[in-house]
């Protein structure tokens, strides 16, 4: 049985990229477990979800190859990095930061962060990358065009002048690393999402800077000069998996470089009483040689949603600012 | 493969779990890198607020003057989930503070470490801390 399983996941992966239309057929915990549905007759995913998990969008290169951990060797990565955890926190116990003059062990500590514990499991295995196609779970190579746009965007990192030059997100607009996305990534913390169904619409609640997303159910795209930060979603259902088409992005939420021509294909399908499978692909010629696809599970979770009013105690941000007029107040090296 | 490799291979630093020093901003748009700061005091109000609590200490300083210092903690929703309150270090509790002072040279630092009196650091553990995806064991 893990053995077929485990096939079946190798089968997905290496097939990813030819059936990206298709999701894995559904599969359940128990025989008695069957798609929950609302009273129109689609599947309830409706509830609270995580998509926390320490499993890295990239397989990283050590383990290259390897797309999948047994349970044993998931437990012995897990450990490892709850250790790994442990010892940063410790490093910079008591005076040592001050002597060390450095920042080197972070500016904050594990409490403050909240990726889960565990790798994402799909199918009942344990997964090494989000990535499942290219089959290497990488992302595909960028363009120069994107390269140059990625350098761009980290040179206005440094530009201080004003609120206006500073990230979305320091400025409390939209959550950071791409948690609504789409795709909707899990992030530092805060890693939660509510959805609320109805039959013309699905909304996704971030939990991060309360981000809202509404997704119209066969509903035609925004005219290509309206444009927002989270793109312009519709949806419609294949069976019983949701499809979320996104496109209308602006040039200012930059997915890994991406341009304002970013397309993307979320896929949402119920496989079991605790699991939303969250497939996710993603297409912008400009950007990347290819499509590539990201699949983890979003898993229920005890609600509710914190508030998350951002913009009124960013007191971060007149630090910020008003460190960057001292700095200039002070005489050149 | 074995056990043993897959420890090898995050031994050899494959595990991407430094915790980044960039969250809602980055460490050192705000923060000084080069001013750590020690602050012994009392803490006089803790605001549970996005996208970072804030902690406030009052340190006495040598000549007998209070200081009054913001200490910068994670988002609350993460540490309410993990059973922080406000009552967890009430007003009035002596800490140790680690960090960081703000660039722009304010009384404002952030908190890498807040330690109790008893020697507990505040906020180690990333084991048993309450967060969803532990309680559904």
């Amino acid at each position: 049985m893990y053995r077929s399983i485990l096939s079946a996941t190798t089968l997905v992966l290496t097939l990813g990229g030819l059936l990206s239309a298709q999701m894995p057929a559904a599969k359940s915990n128990s025989k008695t477990w069957s798609v929950p549905r609302t009273p129109d007759g689609k599947p309830d995913l409706q509830g609270v979800w995580t998509n926390a998990t320490i499993t890295p969008m990239e397989r990283p290169s050590s383990l290259a190859g390897k797309s999948t951990l047994t349970d044993a060797e998931a437990a012995a990565y897990e450990k490892s990095n709850h250790d790994e955890l442990v010892k940063q926190d410790g490093q910079s116990d008591g005076p040592l930061i001050a002597a060390a003059g450095s920042s080197g062990t972070g500016g904050y500590n594990v409490l403050f962060v909240d990726r889960g514990t565990e790798l994402a499991r799909v199918d009942g295995v344990k997964r090494t990358s989000l990535v499942i196609d290219p089959p290497d779970g990488r992302v595909p190579p960028i363009t120069p065009e994107a390269r140059k746009r990625n350098a761009e965007m980290m040179r206005s990192f440094s530009n201080f002048d004003s609120v206006k030059t500073r990230p979305l997100s320091e400025r409390c607009l939209i959550g950071f690393g791409s948690t609504a996305g789409p795709p909707m990534l899990p992030v530092l913390y805060n890693n939660n999402y509510q959805i609320v169904q109805t039959p013309d619409a699905v909304m996704i609640l971030i939990e991060m800077v309360h981000d809202a997303r509404i997704i119209r159910i066969n509903g035609t795209h925004a005219p290509p000069n309206v444009r927002q930060w989270f793109g312009d979603s519709i949806g419609h259902w294949e069976g019983d998996t949701l499809v979320v088409d996104t496109t209308n992005f602006t040039d200012q939420t930059r997915f890994r470089g991406s341009s304002a021509n970013l397309h993307v294909v979320e896929r949402f399908s119920r496989v079991d009483a605790s699991t939303i499978l969250y497939r996710v692909s993603i297409d912008d010629p400009s950007t990347f040689s290819k499509i590539w696809t990201m699949e983890y599970p979003f898993v229920a979770t005890k609600g509710p949603l914190y508030e998350y009013a951002c913009h009124e105690g960013n007191y971060a941000m007149p630090d910020i600012l008003g460190g960057a007029r001292k700095a200039e107040q002070e005489p050149k090296k | 493969m074995k056990i043993k490799q897959i420890a090898m291979m995050i031994a050899a630093g494959t595990v991407l779990t430094v915790v980044p020093a960039w969250a809602h901003h980055a460490f050192a748009a705000e923060f000084d890198a080069k001013k750590p700061v020690h602050l012994e005091g009392v803490v006089t109000k803790v605001e549970l607020i996005n996208p970072h609590s804030w902690i406030h200490v009052d340190v006495k300083n040598a000549d007998g003057t209070t200081a009054s210092w913001m200490v910068e903690a994670g988002s609350p929703n993460v540490l309410l989930r993990r059973g922080f309150t406000k009552a967890t270090i009430a007003a009035g509790t002596p800490v140790v503070v680690e960090g960081y002072q703000s660039k722009d040279g304010s009384m404002r630092a952030n908190g890498r470490d807040v330690t109790l009196p008893n020697g507990q650091k505040l906020f180690l553990g990333s084991q048993g801390t309450g967060a969803p995806y532990e309680e559904k064991k």
